[in-house]
C-alpha cells in the first residue's frame, strides 16, 4: 500500500500561511522575473485566470478582479516544505520525497498495524494542516500509480474531502472512468493525443488495454502505467528517478543587457550553476551549449546559440566558464538588447568512466569539492569563480516578493499585541 | 560579506587534549526552546498589550501549533485576517489581554478566528540584537 500527499496548490498556500488576510483569496504566482504565472489557486482560477500565460497580458485584470499576483518567494517555499514533509514522514516508516510538495509514502512493512488506512489518511491531512497551515490531499492504493489517481479523487471529484483509499475494485472502476487519459501519472499529453485517436478517452480505457500491445505501440513504461492501473506492482520509487542526460542552467533576466561585461558575468554564473548541478549527479559533459537572444516579443528576433565541443568531458566550473566568456565575447552584438541567457551541458557521462586524454594533464576535482562543500555549508555563492561578478542588474526581478518570515531575521511575522 | 571563520591549526602535535574524551555537543538553544520543529514558527510581538505577563513591544515569540489550547494558555490568533497574541479564555470565548488598559474581547459568529498556536517561550534582548536591527 502507498499513500501520496500532496499541497493543494502549493507556492499559492505557502504565501497564504503568514498572511491570514489572503487565506480563502484568489492568489497567482508568477515565474522567475515576474513572467508567466507559474501557480494559480482555486479561487484565482475560477476567475478565469489560469496557469502558464504570460503576466503582462493579465495584469490588469487582476488587478480589476482583486487576484493577488506575487513573485516566487522560493526561500519560504522551501522551508515550508521541508517542515511539511517532517510531518508527512511521522506517518509511515517509509518516505520518498518526490517534489517540492509531494510525497509517497509506504505502507508495506506497516499496514496491517494500521486499524483503518482511510482514517490514517484524514489524521495525515488533519496533521499537516495544524502544525504547517498547508492543505493537502491524501490518496492511497496498492500501487504508485493508484496512489497517485487516488490523489486525483481526493483532490477533484466531489465526496471525497480530501482523502481517499481505493480498496475496492467497484470504487477504482468508478473514479478511473471520471478521469481523462492525460490525468494519469505518466500519460503526456502527446501519448494522450495518440489514445484519443485509437478511442481511449477516459482512464479507465486505458487500464483494460492488452499490456503486450500498449508495449508495442508505446513503450514499457506506458505498459508499466497499464498493469499499475490494475493494481499490479511494477514501479518503485527508487528507479523513479534516473540521472539527467543534459543539464541546463537558463533564466529571463531582471534588465536587458547590453554591454559586453553584463553578458559575459551572465553566462558565467550559469555556467557555474549549471557545472555544479552536474557535479552533484557525478557527471561530466562533453559539450556546451551557449545561448543569448532577445524577447521574442521584441519587433526583431535576435541572438546567438554555439555549441561547443570539449576535448574531455568536464564539469569544472573554471573550465566550462573560461570556453562560455571565450565564445560569448566573440558573440556579442552590442546592438542587441540581451533577455534570456543560459548554459546547456550535453552528452552528459559519468565521472568514474571517465576515459583520460594524452595530451590533457587530469584535472583535480579537489578544488570543486571544496567549493561545493563551502557553498553548501554557507549558502548559495559563498564561493564563486570572480567571472560570475559581484552583483550584476541580471540578477532577477521579483517586484513582488513577499517577506522571507521562515529564513531572515528581519522578516519574522509579526504578531499584534494592541 | 559573507565572512566565512575556519578554524586555522599549525599542524603540531604533542599531547593529546585530556578533555578529549568528555567531550560532548555544546548547549543549543534550539533543543531548549523548540520542542517541535516542524511545527514551530518565530515572530515578534508588537505593542503593549501582554506587558503584565512578561512579553513586551519586540520581543521574540517562539509559537508552537503540535501542543493542543488550554484555557489561558498565552496564543497567537488569526482574529480577522491579522496575527494577534492574546491570553485565550476556551470558556468564555475570550482574548484577553495582560494590560488593565485594554479590554477583552468577545470571539463572535461572525469573526474570522482561528488559533495559529501557542506561545510555548518568549525571548527578550535586554540590548538591541545587531541580527533584527538590521546592520
Amino acid at each position: 500500500m502507498y499513500a501520496l500527499v500532496d499541497a493543494n496548490s502549493f507556492y499559492c498556500s505557502a504565501e497564504q500561511v503568514f498572511r491570514p488576510e489572503w487565506r480563502g483569496r484568489p492568489i497567482v504566482v508568477l515565474s522567475n522575473n515576474d513572467g508567466c504565472i507559474v501557480a494559480a489557486n482555486r479561487q484565482a482560477k475560477a476567475l478565469g485566470i489560469g496557469k502558464f500565460g504570460p503576466f503582462f497580458e493579465v495584469k490588469d485584470l487582476c488587478q480589476k478582479l482583486g487576484v493577488i499576483a506575487l513573485s516566487s518567494n522560493y526561500e519560504l517555499y522551501g522551508s515550508l516544505s521541508n517542515s511539511m514533509m517532517e510531518v508527512i514522514g511521522r506517518f509511515a516508516p517509509e518516505q520518498h520525497i518526490y517534489s517540492i510538495d509531494e510525497s509517497f509514502l509506504s505502507f508495506k512493512q506497516s499496514y496491517p498495524a494500521i486499524p483503518c488506512l482511510l482514517t490514517h489518511a484524514a489524521h495525515i491531512r488533519r496533521a499537516v494542516w495544524k502544525e504547517t497551515r498547508l492543505p493537502v490531499c491524501v490518496g492511497i492504493g496498492e500501487t504508485l500509480t493508484l496512489a497517485k489517481v487516488a490523489n486525483h479523487a481526493a483532490k477533484k471529484l466531489n465526496g471525497y474531502n480530501g482523502v481517499c483509499y481505493i480498496n475496492s475494485a467497484q470504487q477504482r472502476h468508478n473514479i478511473l472512468a471520471s478521469m481523462q487519459v492525460t490525468d494519469v501519472w505518466g500519460i503526456g499529453s502527446r501519448i494522450g493525443k495518440k489514445l484519443r485517436q485509437m478511442g481511449i478517452h477516459n482512464a479507465l480505457a486505458l487500464s483494460k488495454l492488452q499490456p503486450g500491445l500498449v508495449r508495442k505501440s508505446f513503450s514499457i513504461e506506458i505498459e508499466r502505467t497499464v498493469r499499475e492501473l490494475n493494481g499490479e506492482q511494477c514501479k518503485g520509487w527508487d528507479s523513479a528517478r534516473a540521472d539527467k542526460q543534459q543539464i541546463f542552467s537558463t533564466r529571463s533576466v531582471g534588465e536587458r543587457i547590453t554591454d559586453k561585461e553584463s553578458l559575459l558575468q551572465a553566462l558565467s554564473k550559469h555556467a557555474a550553476i549549471a557545472a555544479a548541478k552536474a557535479r552533484k549527479q557525478g557527471s561530466a559533459a562533453s559539450s556546451l551549449l551557449i545561448f543569448a537572444k532577445n524577447s521574442p516579443y521584441d519587433e526583431q528576433p535576435n541572438g546567438f546559440k554555439y555549441h561547443y565541443r570539449c576535448a574531455s568531458p568536464t564539469n569544472d566550473s573554471c573550465e566550462l566558464i573560461g570556453h562560455a566568456t571565450r565564445i560569448g565575447s566573440q558573440l556579442f552584438n552590442p546592438n542587441t538588447r540581451y533577455y534570456k541567457i543560459g548554459i546547456g551541458l550535453l552528452d552528459l557521462s559519468p565521472v568514474q568512466h571517465l576515459q583520460g586524454d594524452l595530451f590533457t594533464p587530469p584535472k583535480d576535482p579537489a578544488l570543486m569539492q571544496v567549493c561545493d562543500n563551502l557553498n553548501q555549508r554557507y549558502g548559495t555563492d559563498s564561493m564563486f569563480v570572480a567571472a560570475q561578478g559581484i552583483s550584476g542588474k541580471w540578477h532577477m526581478r521579483r517586484d513582488l516578493l513577499t517577506p522571507q518570515y521562515t529564513t531572515c531575521w528581519q522578516d519574522i511575522p509579526q504578531v499584534s499585541c494592541r | 560579506m559573507n565572512v566565512i571563520p575556519i578554524l586555522a591549526s599549525a599542524g603540531i602535535t604533542g599531547f593529546e587534549s585530556p578533555a578529549a574524551e568528555y567531550r560532548q555537543l555544546p548547549l543549543s538553544l534550539d533543543e531548549l526552546l523548540i520542542e517541535h520543529p516542524s511545527a514551530t514558527f518565530i515572530g515578534q510581538a508588537s505593542g503593549d498589550s501582554m506587558e503584565k505577563i512578561g512579553i513586551f513591544d519586540k520581543d521574540i515569540l517562539i509559537v508552537d501549533r503540535h501542543v493542543s489550547v488550554e484555557n489561558h494558555d498565552v496564543i497567537v490568533a488569526n482574529y480577522n485576517g491579522s496575527f494577534v497574541c492574546k491570553l485565550i479564555d476556551t470558556k468564555r470565548r475570550l482574548l484577553l489581554s495582560a494590560n488593565d488598559s485594554h479590554n477583552s474581547v468577545l470571539i463572535q459568529e461572525h469573526d474570522n478566528f482561528s488559533v495559529e498556536g501557542v506561545v510555548i517561550r518568549s525571548i527578550r534582548c535586554h540590548r538591541q540584537s545587531p541580527i533584527l536591527a538590521g546592520d
